[in-house]
């Protein structure tokens, strides 16, 4: 048991597990800790938020790794790759491989990650232990399987039809819009990103997916997929059908119904389970102390039913960020150091990653700026002909939540903003004006001014020289100093002895 | 009084910053003072700048410190004579020496220095005083910037090419340097890529650089301050997964791009907009604005101090370099990377033994080798050569301290003003046992000074410099000194004797020279093959210039100075976030401080000429409107910007031009208008380098103690 005692075995080798397995890699070389990494899928971690970049063309494999398993290997970490779990069992603390061999730990770290939601469509199979894998055509993009079979479709142009109106579905439809697939997104609310933004924001947003030539479906409610033989024969998907009877067609159908975390093996083990794998504040599950669960297989929900960052949790947030945080707070508590506590998650900004579409939001966003909420104040502002809408709303004049769409700048201040949970200024149209064209003070003309600012020189002084003779830059700047240090003003320069001369 | 010989005009070079504007000084009759003309040369093409146009005020200036002065028991500085003022040095070092050991000796040197007087401070520092504690003001410009160059490309020259190369560049990201208002007559080496529309400025204020970004002549990237860092990965994540790598350069020349590819695949644009509020479009254009110079003309990558002045400062260098390399921009004839360095000599002053861990030509004072080679040089057996000391920082605040240095001798720096934490600077060096001051006018520090000996400026002796780009420089007197002001070379030639020096110390600039060329043999910057004839031919002399060479305007065409010929990526990470969000708690702003074109680092010089003081008197903190409004401060009033290190006071300017998050304080004033009362002394684990450019304040209207500020007006007593 000494061997395993100090044995750190991590399921999962995606982005959240990588970073505990770097964190720990010190203590690893030091000899302190023995460390095994166990992934199912056959590649090194690599960072899922690409994976719609990489199924359009936009990038590699290669530059979405996030990992070199044979650096972990030459620290002395042990690896294995392609292969499933079968079970924990806990009593003997030890992970059965399907390929039965048998693991000892000491400490176990569940990182199981999330698998996206097969919807219940007739032609589909939405059990997560299926043995017959999605259909021909029809993908979840999730890994880099599901990548390759974006990219051969929009490689051909074909016709994808997303399925969901949420953030990734957004995303994964912009991405091969831009990159030349014909492409319908089909969601069943009345707008995308129905969730998350209001329904002047959806207005919006509906717009510039049009103007960028992606068709959308709204209020749909699909039920199936109509499968034909393809150009090899093999069936292959045709078309979503539709409840009202009508059908989408198109060569792929990609899947981007949420996701659900992984939590088979962990409940499997006897551990606590709700969305996610239960763990308390320290990430350890809430029975057994030597079992620990981060990233999007975790749910933060400890034992005291009083307490306020439990009571207001969600569930997993999906996210990476929260995730790489638990990895490296984990790292620290494994490797004996005993860190401040982990910080409870703020509410995430979401960012629709699009090019040309910009989409920032947060919080609490339903209440419109009438409907009488107490104590929050909303302000908005839309210009739907541009493409621009933004909504503020606060409580004593702290962000609660906003939306922007269609302003950058606006978005990123925003963005900072909310963050920090600052005030916004009194005068909340000062943010929207962070792109116009205004923002320069335009200075009224003055005599005094210092047109060269190298050597201090007036308009009043460069005006003289001017009246006495000088009619060129190269005169007024031997006669004055000015123009000699950066040439910046030259222009300047030559305005004021143009206006000099110029008939009157 | 002085009088200044009349006699035909001297060419020169500017007493201020690193780019070394050629001048011409033509002697007037006292109390008329010299007349300062610009010179054709290639970093200035005639230009000069306010400063540099003003610069002869200071000669013959009636605050000129004309004759030692020792400060009494009552606190007033009196005269004495030479003689006097040099063996009560050396009978204080020896007290000093005998009663705490060598090392309760220290020195502070200056960027400001000529080649051979930064030499011979190291060699009279390691030699006569026998001190391991030297280090200089050079730590709190260059040293970040220096560490990541050494680390990436084995070898540090600011910029390794002819600043005139980026004449023809069709993309300069410029990071953290405000070239506008420091060295103005750098900005017409913008001009042609401000045509070309790819001038791209990254600063959290709207600088006059950035505001040369206007009208289509680039784009201005203005970040929150503190995350360079992370705005550079973010480039260099938009680089590689956007395929603009240079795969070539990366497979021939560089190592280590694996692991840093990895390192910053997790920082997409999104999550960088996130953190920095540079939108994604802008950081976008600006990676793929790079790639596309490369075969257009050129693209460079040049950094200064608002990047570098961060305890992450290495790191952030690091990762602007990261981004020129997969990029494929160093050693390449018409692209690179660069850093700006500050201060006069702030490239010879950090090459030839002032800093604590160095020997001259670069050298390292741990390498045995180089400890052989300088003492064979120095006629000594390389024992006696002290080992490292300390850096700036951590010298300074080993001052009167237990272990710590009793004497201490300053040259060519105003520490009172300059120093991070400057209030206890202050405390240490008023706690030191003697303090001997080396400068010509009576600076913040050296009015803290038991004797403050006077020194010659720029104008009255023999020299060389080395600019931005390498270059070495003559430096020429113009003008006669002052009858009771000494050269340092002879200062330390005096106190060598009396301490009983071994080998020697020539009073004589070139005969200095000459043995730091020796010195310098074979060291990474080589002057071996540079002599005053050579300078004075106008040869353009860039270092490594080994004997029988011609010098290497342009570094790493062949090869990188490392041992393998390649560049080192290395990979790098920002902080926890947290750290970044302290800046910001409550109702608190970030502070930044900077220059103003008026005005050359404490102000010691510049606050000393009529029409550069006369334009900028006063400190005044740039505020925005916006944060200004909800703190109810006016325009024009006094405000009071405070933490828990220190207090200024000063009056407000309104300015769009900044973050509202942000505020602006010039750092070249004294007193409760020194904006170091609150810049921290943490350091840069790397490079010693303090926090200079971050700082978290709280901004109050009125300049009165909040205490009395609260107490209620009689009136409103009443109406109560």
């Amino acid at each position: 048991m000494t061997l395993a005692s100090n044995h750190v075995v991590i399921i999962g080798y995606g982005p959240v597990a990588a970073r505990l397995a770097e964190e720990l890699l010190p203590s690893v070389r030091q000899g302190l800790l023995a460390l095994t990494i166990i992934g199912e899928e056959a590649a090194a971690a690599y960072n899922r938020v690409l994976v719609a970049d990489l199924g359009v063309g936009r990038t590699s494999e290669e530059a979405i790794s996030v990992s070199d398993p044979a650096e972990l290997e030459a620290a002395g970490a042990v690896v294995i790759r392609g292969v499933r779990v079968r079970r924990v069992d806990r009593a003997r603390q030890g992970v059965l491989l399907e390929d039965g061999v048998w693991i000892p730990y000491g400490k176990l770290v569940f990182a199981t990650g999330a698998r996206p939601v097969v919807p219940p469509l007739h032609g589909l199979n939405p059990d997560p232990a299926a043995q017959v894998p999605l259909p021909r055509g029809v993908i979840a993009l999730r890994d880099l399987a599901d990548a390759a079979v974006l990219r051969d479709a929009v490689d051909r142009r074909a016709h994808v039809v997303v399925l969901g109106g949420g953030i990734l579905g957004l995303e994964a439809a912009l991405a091969a819009r831009d990159e030349g697939a014909e492409v319908t997104v089909v969601h069943h609310g009345a707008h995308t990103l129905g969730r998350s933004i209001d329904a002047g924001a959806g207005h919006t947003l509906a717009a510039a997916l049009r103007a960028r030539g992606i068709q959308v479906v709204s209020q749909a409610r699909a039920v199936g997929v109509s499968m034909a033989p393809g150009a090899n024969g093999e069936a292959s998907f045709a078309a979503l059908l539709q409840e009202n009877g009508s059908a989408v067609p198109g060569q792929l159908l990609v899947l981007s119904c949420g996701v659900r975390p992984r939590v088979e093996v962990a409940a499997g083990a006897g551990l606590s389970t709700n969305h996610g794998i239960l763990v308390d504040h320290t990430l350890a599950s809430l029975h057994d102390p030597h079992v620990f669960a981060i990233g999007d297989c975790a749910e933060i929900r400890c034992l005291d039913g009083n307490c306020p960052e439990c009571a207001n949790s969600t569930g997993p947030l999906g996210l990476i960020g929260p995730g790489w945080r638990q990895a490296e707070w984990l790292a620290a508590f494994l490797t004996g150091f005993s860190p401040e506590a982990l910080p409870a998650e703020r509410a995430p900004v979401m960012m629709l990653k699009a090019r040309g579409v910009d989409v920032a939001v947060a919080g609490d966003v339903a209440a419109g700026p009438f409907d009488d909420v107490p104590g929050l104040a909303v302000s908005l502002w839309a210009d739907p002909e541009h493409g621009k809408y933004v909504k503020m709303n606060t409580r004593g004049g702290v962000l609660c939540g906003f939306i922007s769409v269609g302003m950058p700048r606006a978005g990123a201040e925003l963005t900072l903003l909310f963050e920090r949970g600052s005030e916004l200024p009194a005068d909340r149209s000062a943010l929207l004006r962070l792109n116009g064209p205004d923002r320069e003070i335009v200075s009224v003309p003055d005599p005094a001014r210092t047109v060269c600012r190298c050597a201090g020189v007036t308009e009043e002084t460069i005006t003289g020289a001017v009246s006495d003779g000088c009619s060129s830059v190269q005169e007024v700047s031997a006669a004055t100093r000015a123009g000699t240090g950066c040439g910046g003003c030259h222009g300047d320069l030559k305005k004021l002895i143009e206006a000099h001369f110029a008939p009157a | 009084m002085t009088t200044l010989t009349t006699t035909a005009g001297t060419d020169t070079h500017c007493p201020y910053c690193a780019l070394q504007c050629a001048m011409r000084i033509t002697p007037a009759v006292a109390p008329e003072i010299p007349t300062i003309e610009g010179r054709e040369f290639p970093t200035n093409r005639g230009g000069l700048c306010r400063k540099g146009w003003t610069s002869a005020s200071l000669l013959g200036h009636p605050g000129r410190v004309t004759t030692p002065l020792l400060k009494g028991p009552d606190g007033v500085h009196r005269p004495i004579e030479w003689a006097q003022a040099l063996d009560l040095i050396a009978d204080q070092v020896q007290r000093t020496r005998r009663d705490f050991g060598p090392d309760a000796v220290g020195v502070f040197g200056g960027g400001g220095l000529t080649n051979e007087k930064a030499y011979q401070l190291g060699k009279f520092t390691r030699l006569a005083l026998g001190t391991s504690r030297i280090d200089y003001n050079g730590r709190f410009c260059m040293s970040s910037a220096a560490a990541a160059g050494n680390r990436a490309f084995g070898l540090d020259r600011g910029l390794p090419f002819p600043l005139t190369d980026l004449d023809t560049a069709h993309t300069v990201l410029l990071l953290g340097s405000n070239v506008a208002e420091t060295m103005p007559p750098f900005v017409q080496h913008l001009a042609g890529v401000r045509e070309a529309g790819g001038l791209i400025v990254v600063d959290p204020r709207r600088s006059a650089t950035a505001n040369f970004t206007a009208d289509g002549a680039g784009l201005h990237l203005q970040p929150v301050p503190a995350t360079d860092l992370v705005l550079l990965l973010g480039l260099s994540h938009i680089v590689i997964q956007d395929g603009l790598v240079d795969e070539r350069f990366i497979a021939e020349r560089t190592t280590g791009y694996a692991a840093l590819a990895r390192s910053v695949s997790s920082w997409w644009p999104e999550r960088v907009q996130a953190i920095t509020g540079v939108p994604v479009h802008l950081l976008r254009e600006t990676a793929h604005r790079l790639a596309e110079g490369r075969t257009r003309g050129g693209s460079y990558i040049l950094t200064g101090r608002g990047v570098e002045q961060h305890v992450d400062g290495t790191d952030t260098a690091t990762a602007a370099i990261n981004l020129a390399l997969l990029l494929g921009l160093p050693g390449s004839a018409t692209s690179g990377y660069g850093t700006l360095t500050g201060q006069g000599n702030g490239q010879g002053g950090r090459e030839h033994g002032q800093k604590a861990d160095q020997l001259p030509g670069y050298r390292k004072i741990t390498d045995p080798a180089a400890r052989a080679h300088v003492a064979k040089v120095w006629g000594v057996d390389a024992s006696v050569i002290p080992g490292p000391g300390l850096p700036a920082v951590e010298l300074l605040a080993s001052l009167g301290k237990p272990d710590g240095v009793r004497t201490f001798f300053i040259h060519g720096a105003n520490v009172a003003v300059s120093a991070p934490n400057a209030s206890e600077v202050l405390k240490g060096l008023r706690s030191l046992d003697f303090l001997v001051v080396c400068d010509f006018v009576m600076s913040e520090t050296a009015r803290e000074a038991d004797l403050v000996l006077p020194v010659l400026q720029w104008a009255e002796e023999e020299g060389t410099m080395t600019t931005l780009e390498g270059r070495v420089l003559r430096r020429r007197a113009a003008v006669t000194p002052p009858a009771g002001a000494r050269s340092e070379l002879w200062i330390f030639s005096e106190l060598a004797q009396r301490l009983d020096a071994p080998s020697t110390f020539s009073p004589d600039p070139e005969t200095v020279f000459t043995e730091l060329r020796a010195a310098s043999e074979g060291g990474l910057s080589d002057y071996s093959g540079i002599d005053y004839a050579l300078l004075d031919s106008g040869a353009e002399a860039y270092w490594p210039y080994p004997k029988g060479s011609r010098g290497t305007p342009r570094l790493f065409l062949e090869a990188f100075a490392h041992a393998d010929g390649r560049a080192v990526l290395t990979a790098v990470s920002p902080a926890a976030v947290s750290a970044r969000d302290a800046l910001f708690r409550g109702d608190t702003l970030a502070l930044i401080t900077g220059r103003l074109l008026e005005h050359y680092q404490s102000g010691a010089q510049t606050r000393r000429v009529p029409e550069l003081a006369g334009a900028a008197p006063h400190a005044e903190l740039l505020i925005h409107p916006l944060a200004a409004a909800a703190r109810g401060i006016l325009d024009g009033a006094q405000v009071t910007i405070a933490n828990d290190r220190g207090t200024v006071r000063c009056a407000a300017k309104f300015s769009t031009a900044i973050r509202s998050d942000t505020v602006f304080l010039p750092f070249h004033f004294p007193q409760e208008e020194n904006a170091n009362l609150l810049t921290s002394a943490a350091t840069d684990p790397i490079s010693g380098m303090p926090e200079f450019k971050s700082a978290s304040v709280t901004v109050t209207a009125g300049a009165l103690d909040p205490a009395i500020s609260d107490s209620v007006p009689a009136e409103l007593q009443e109406a109560s």
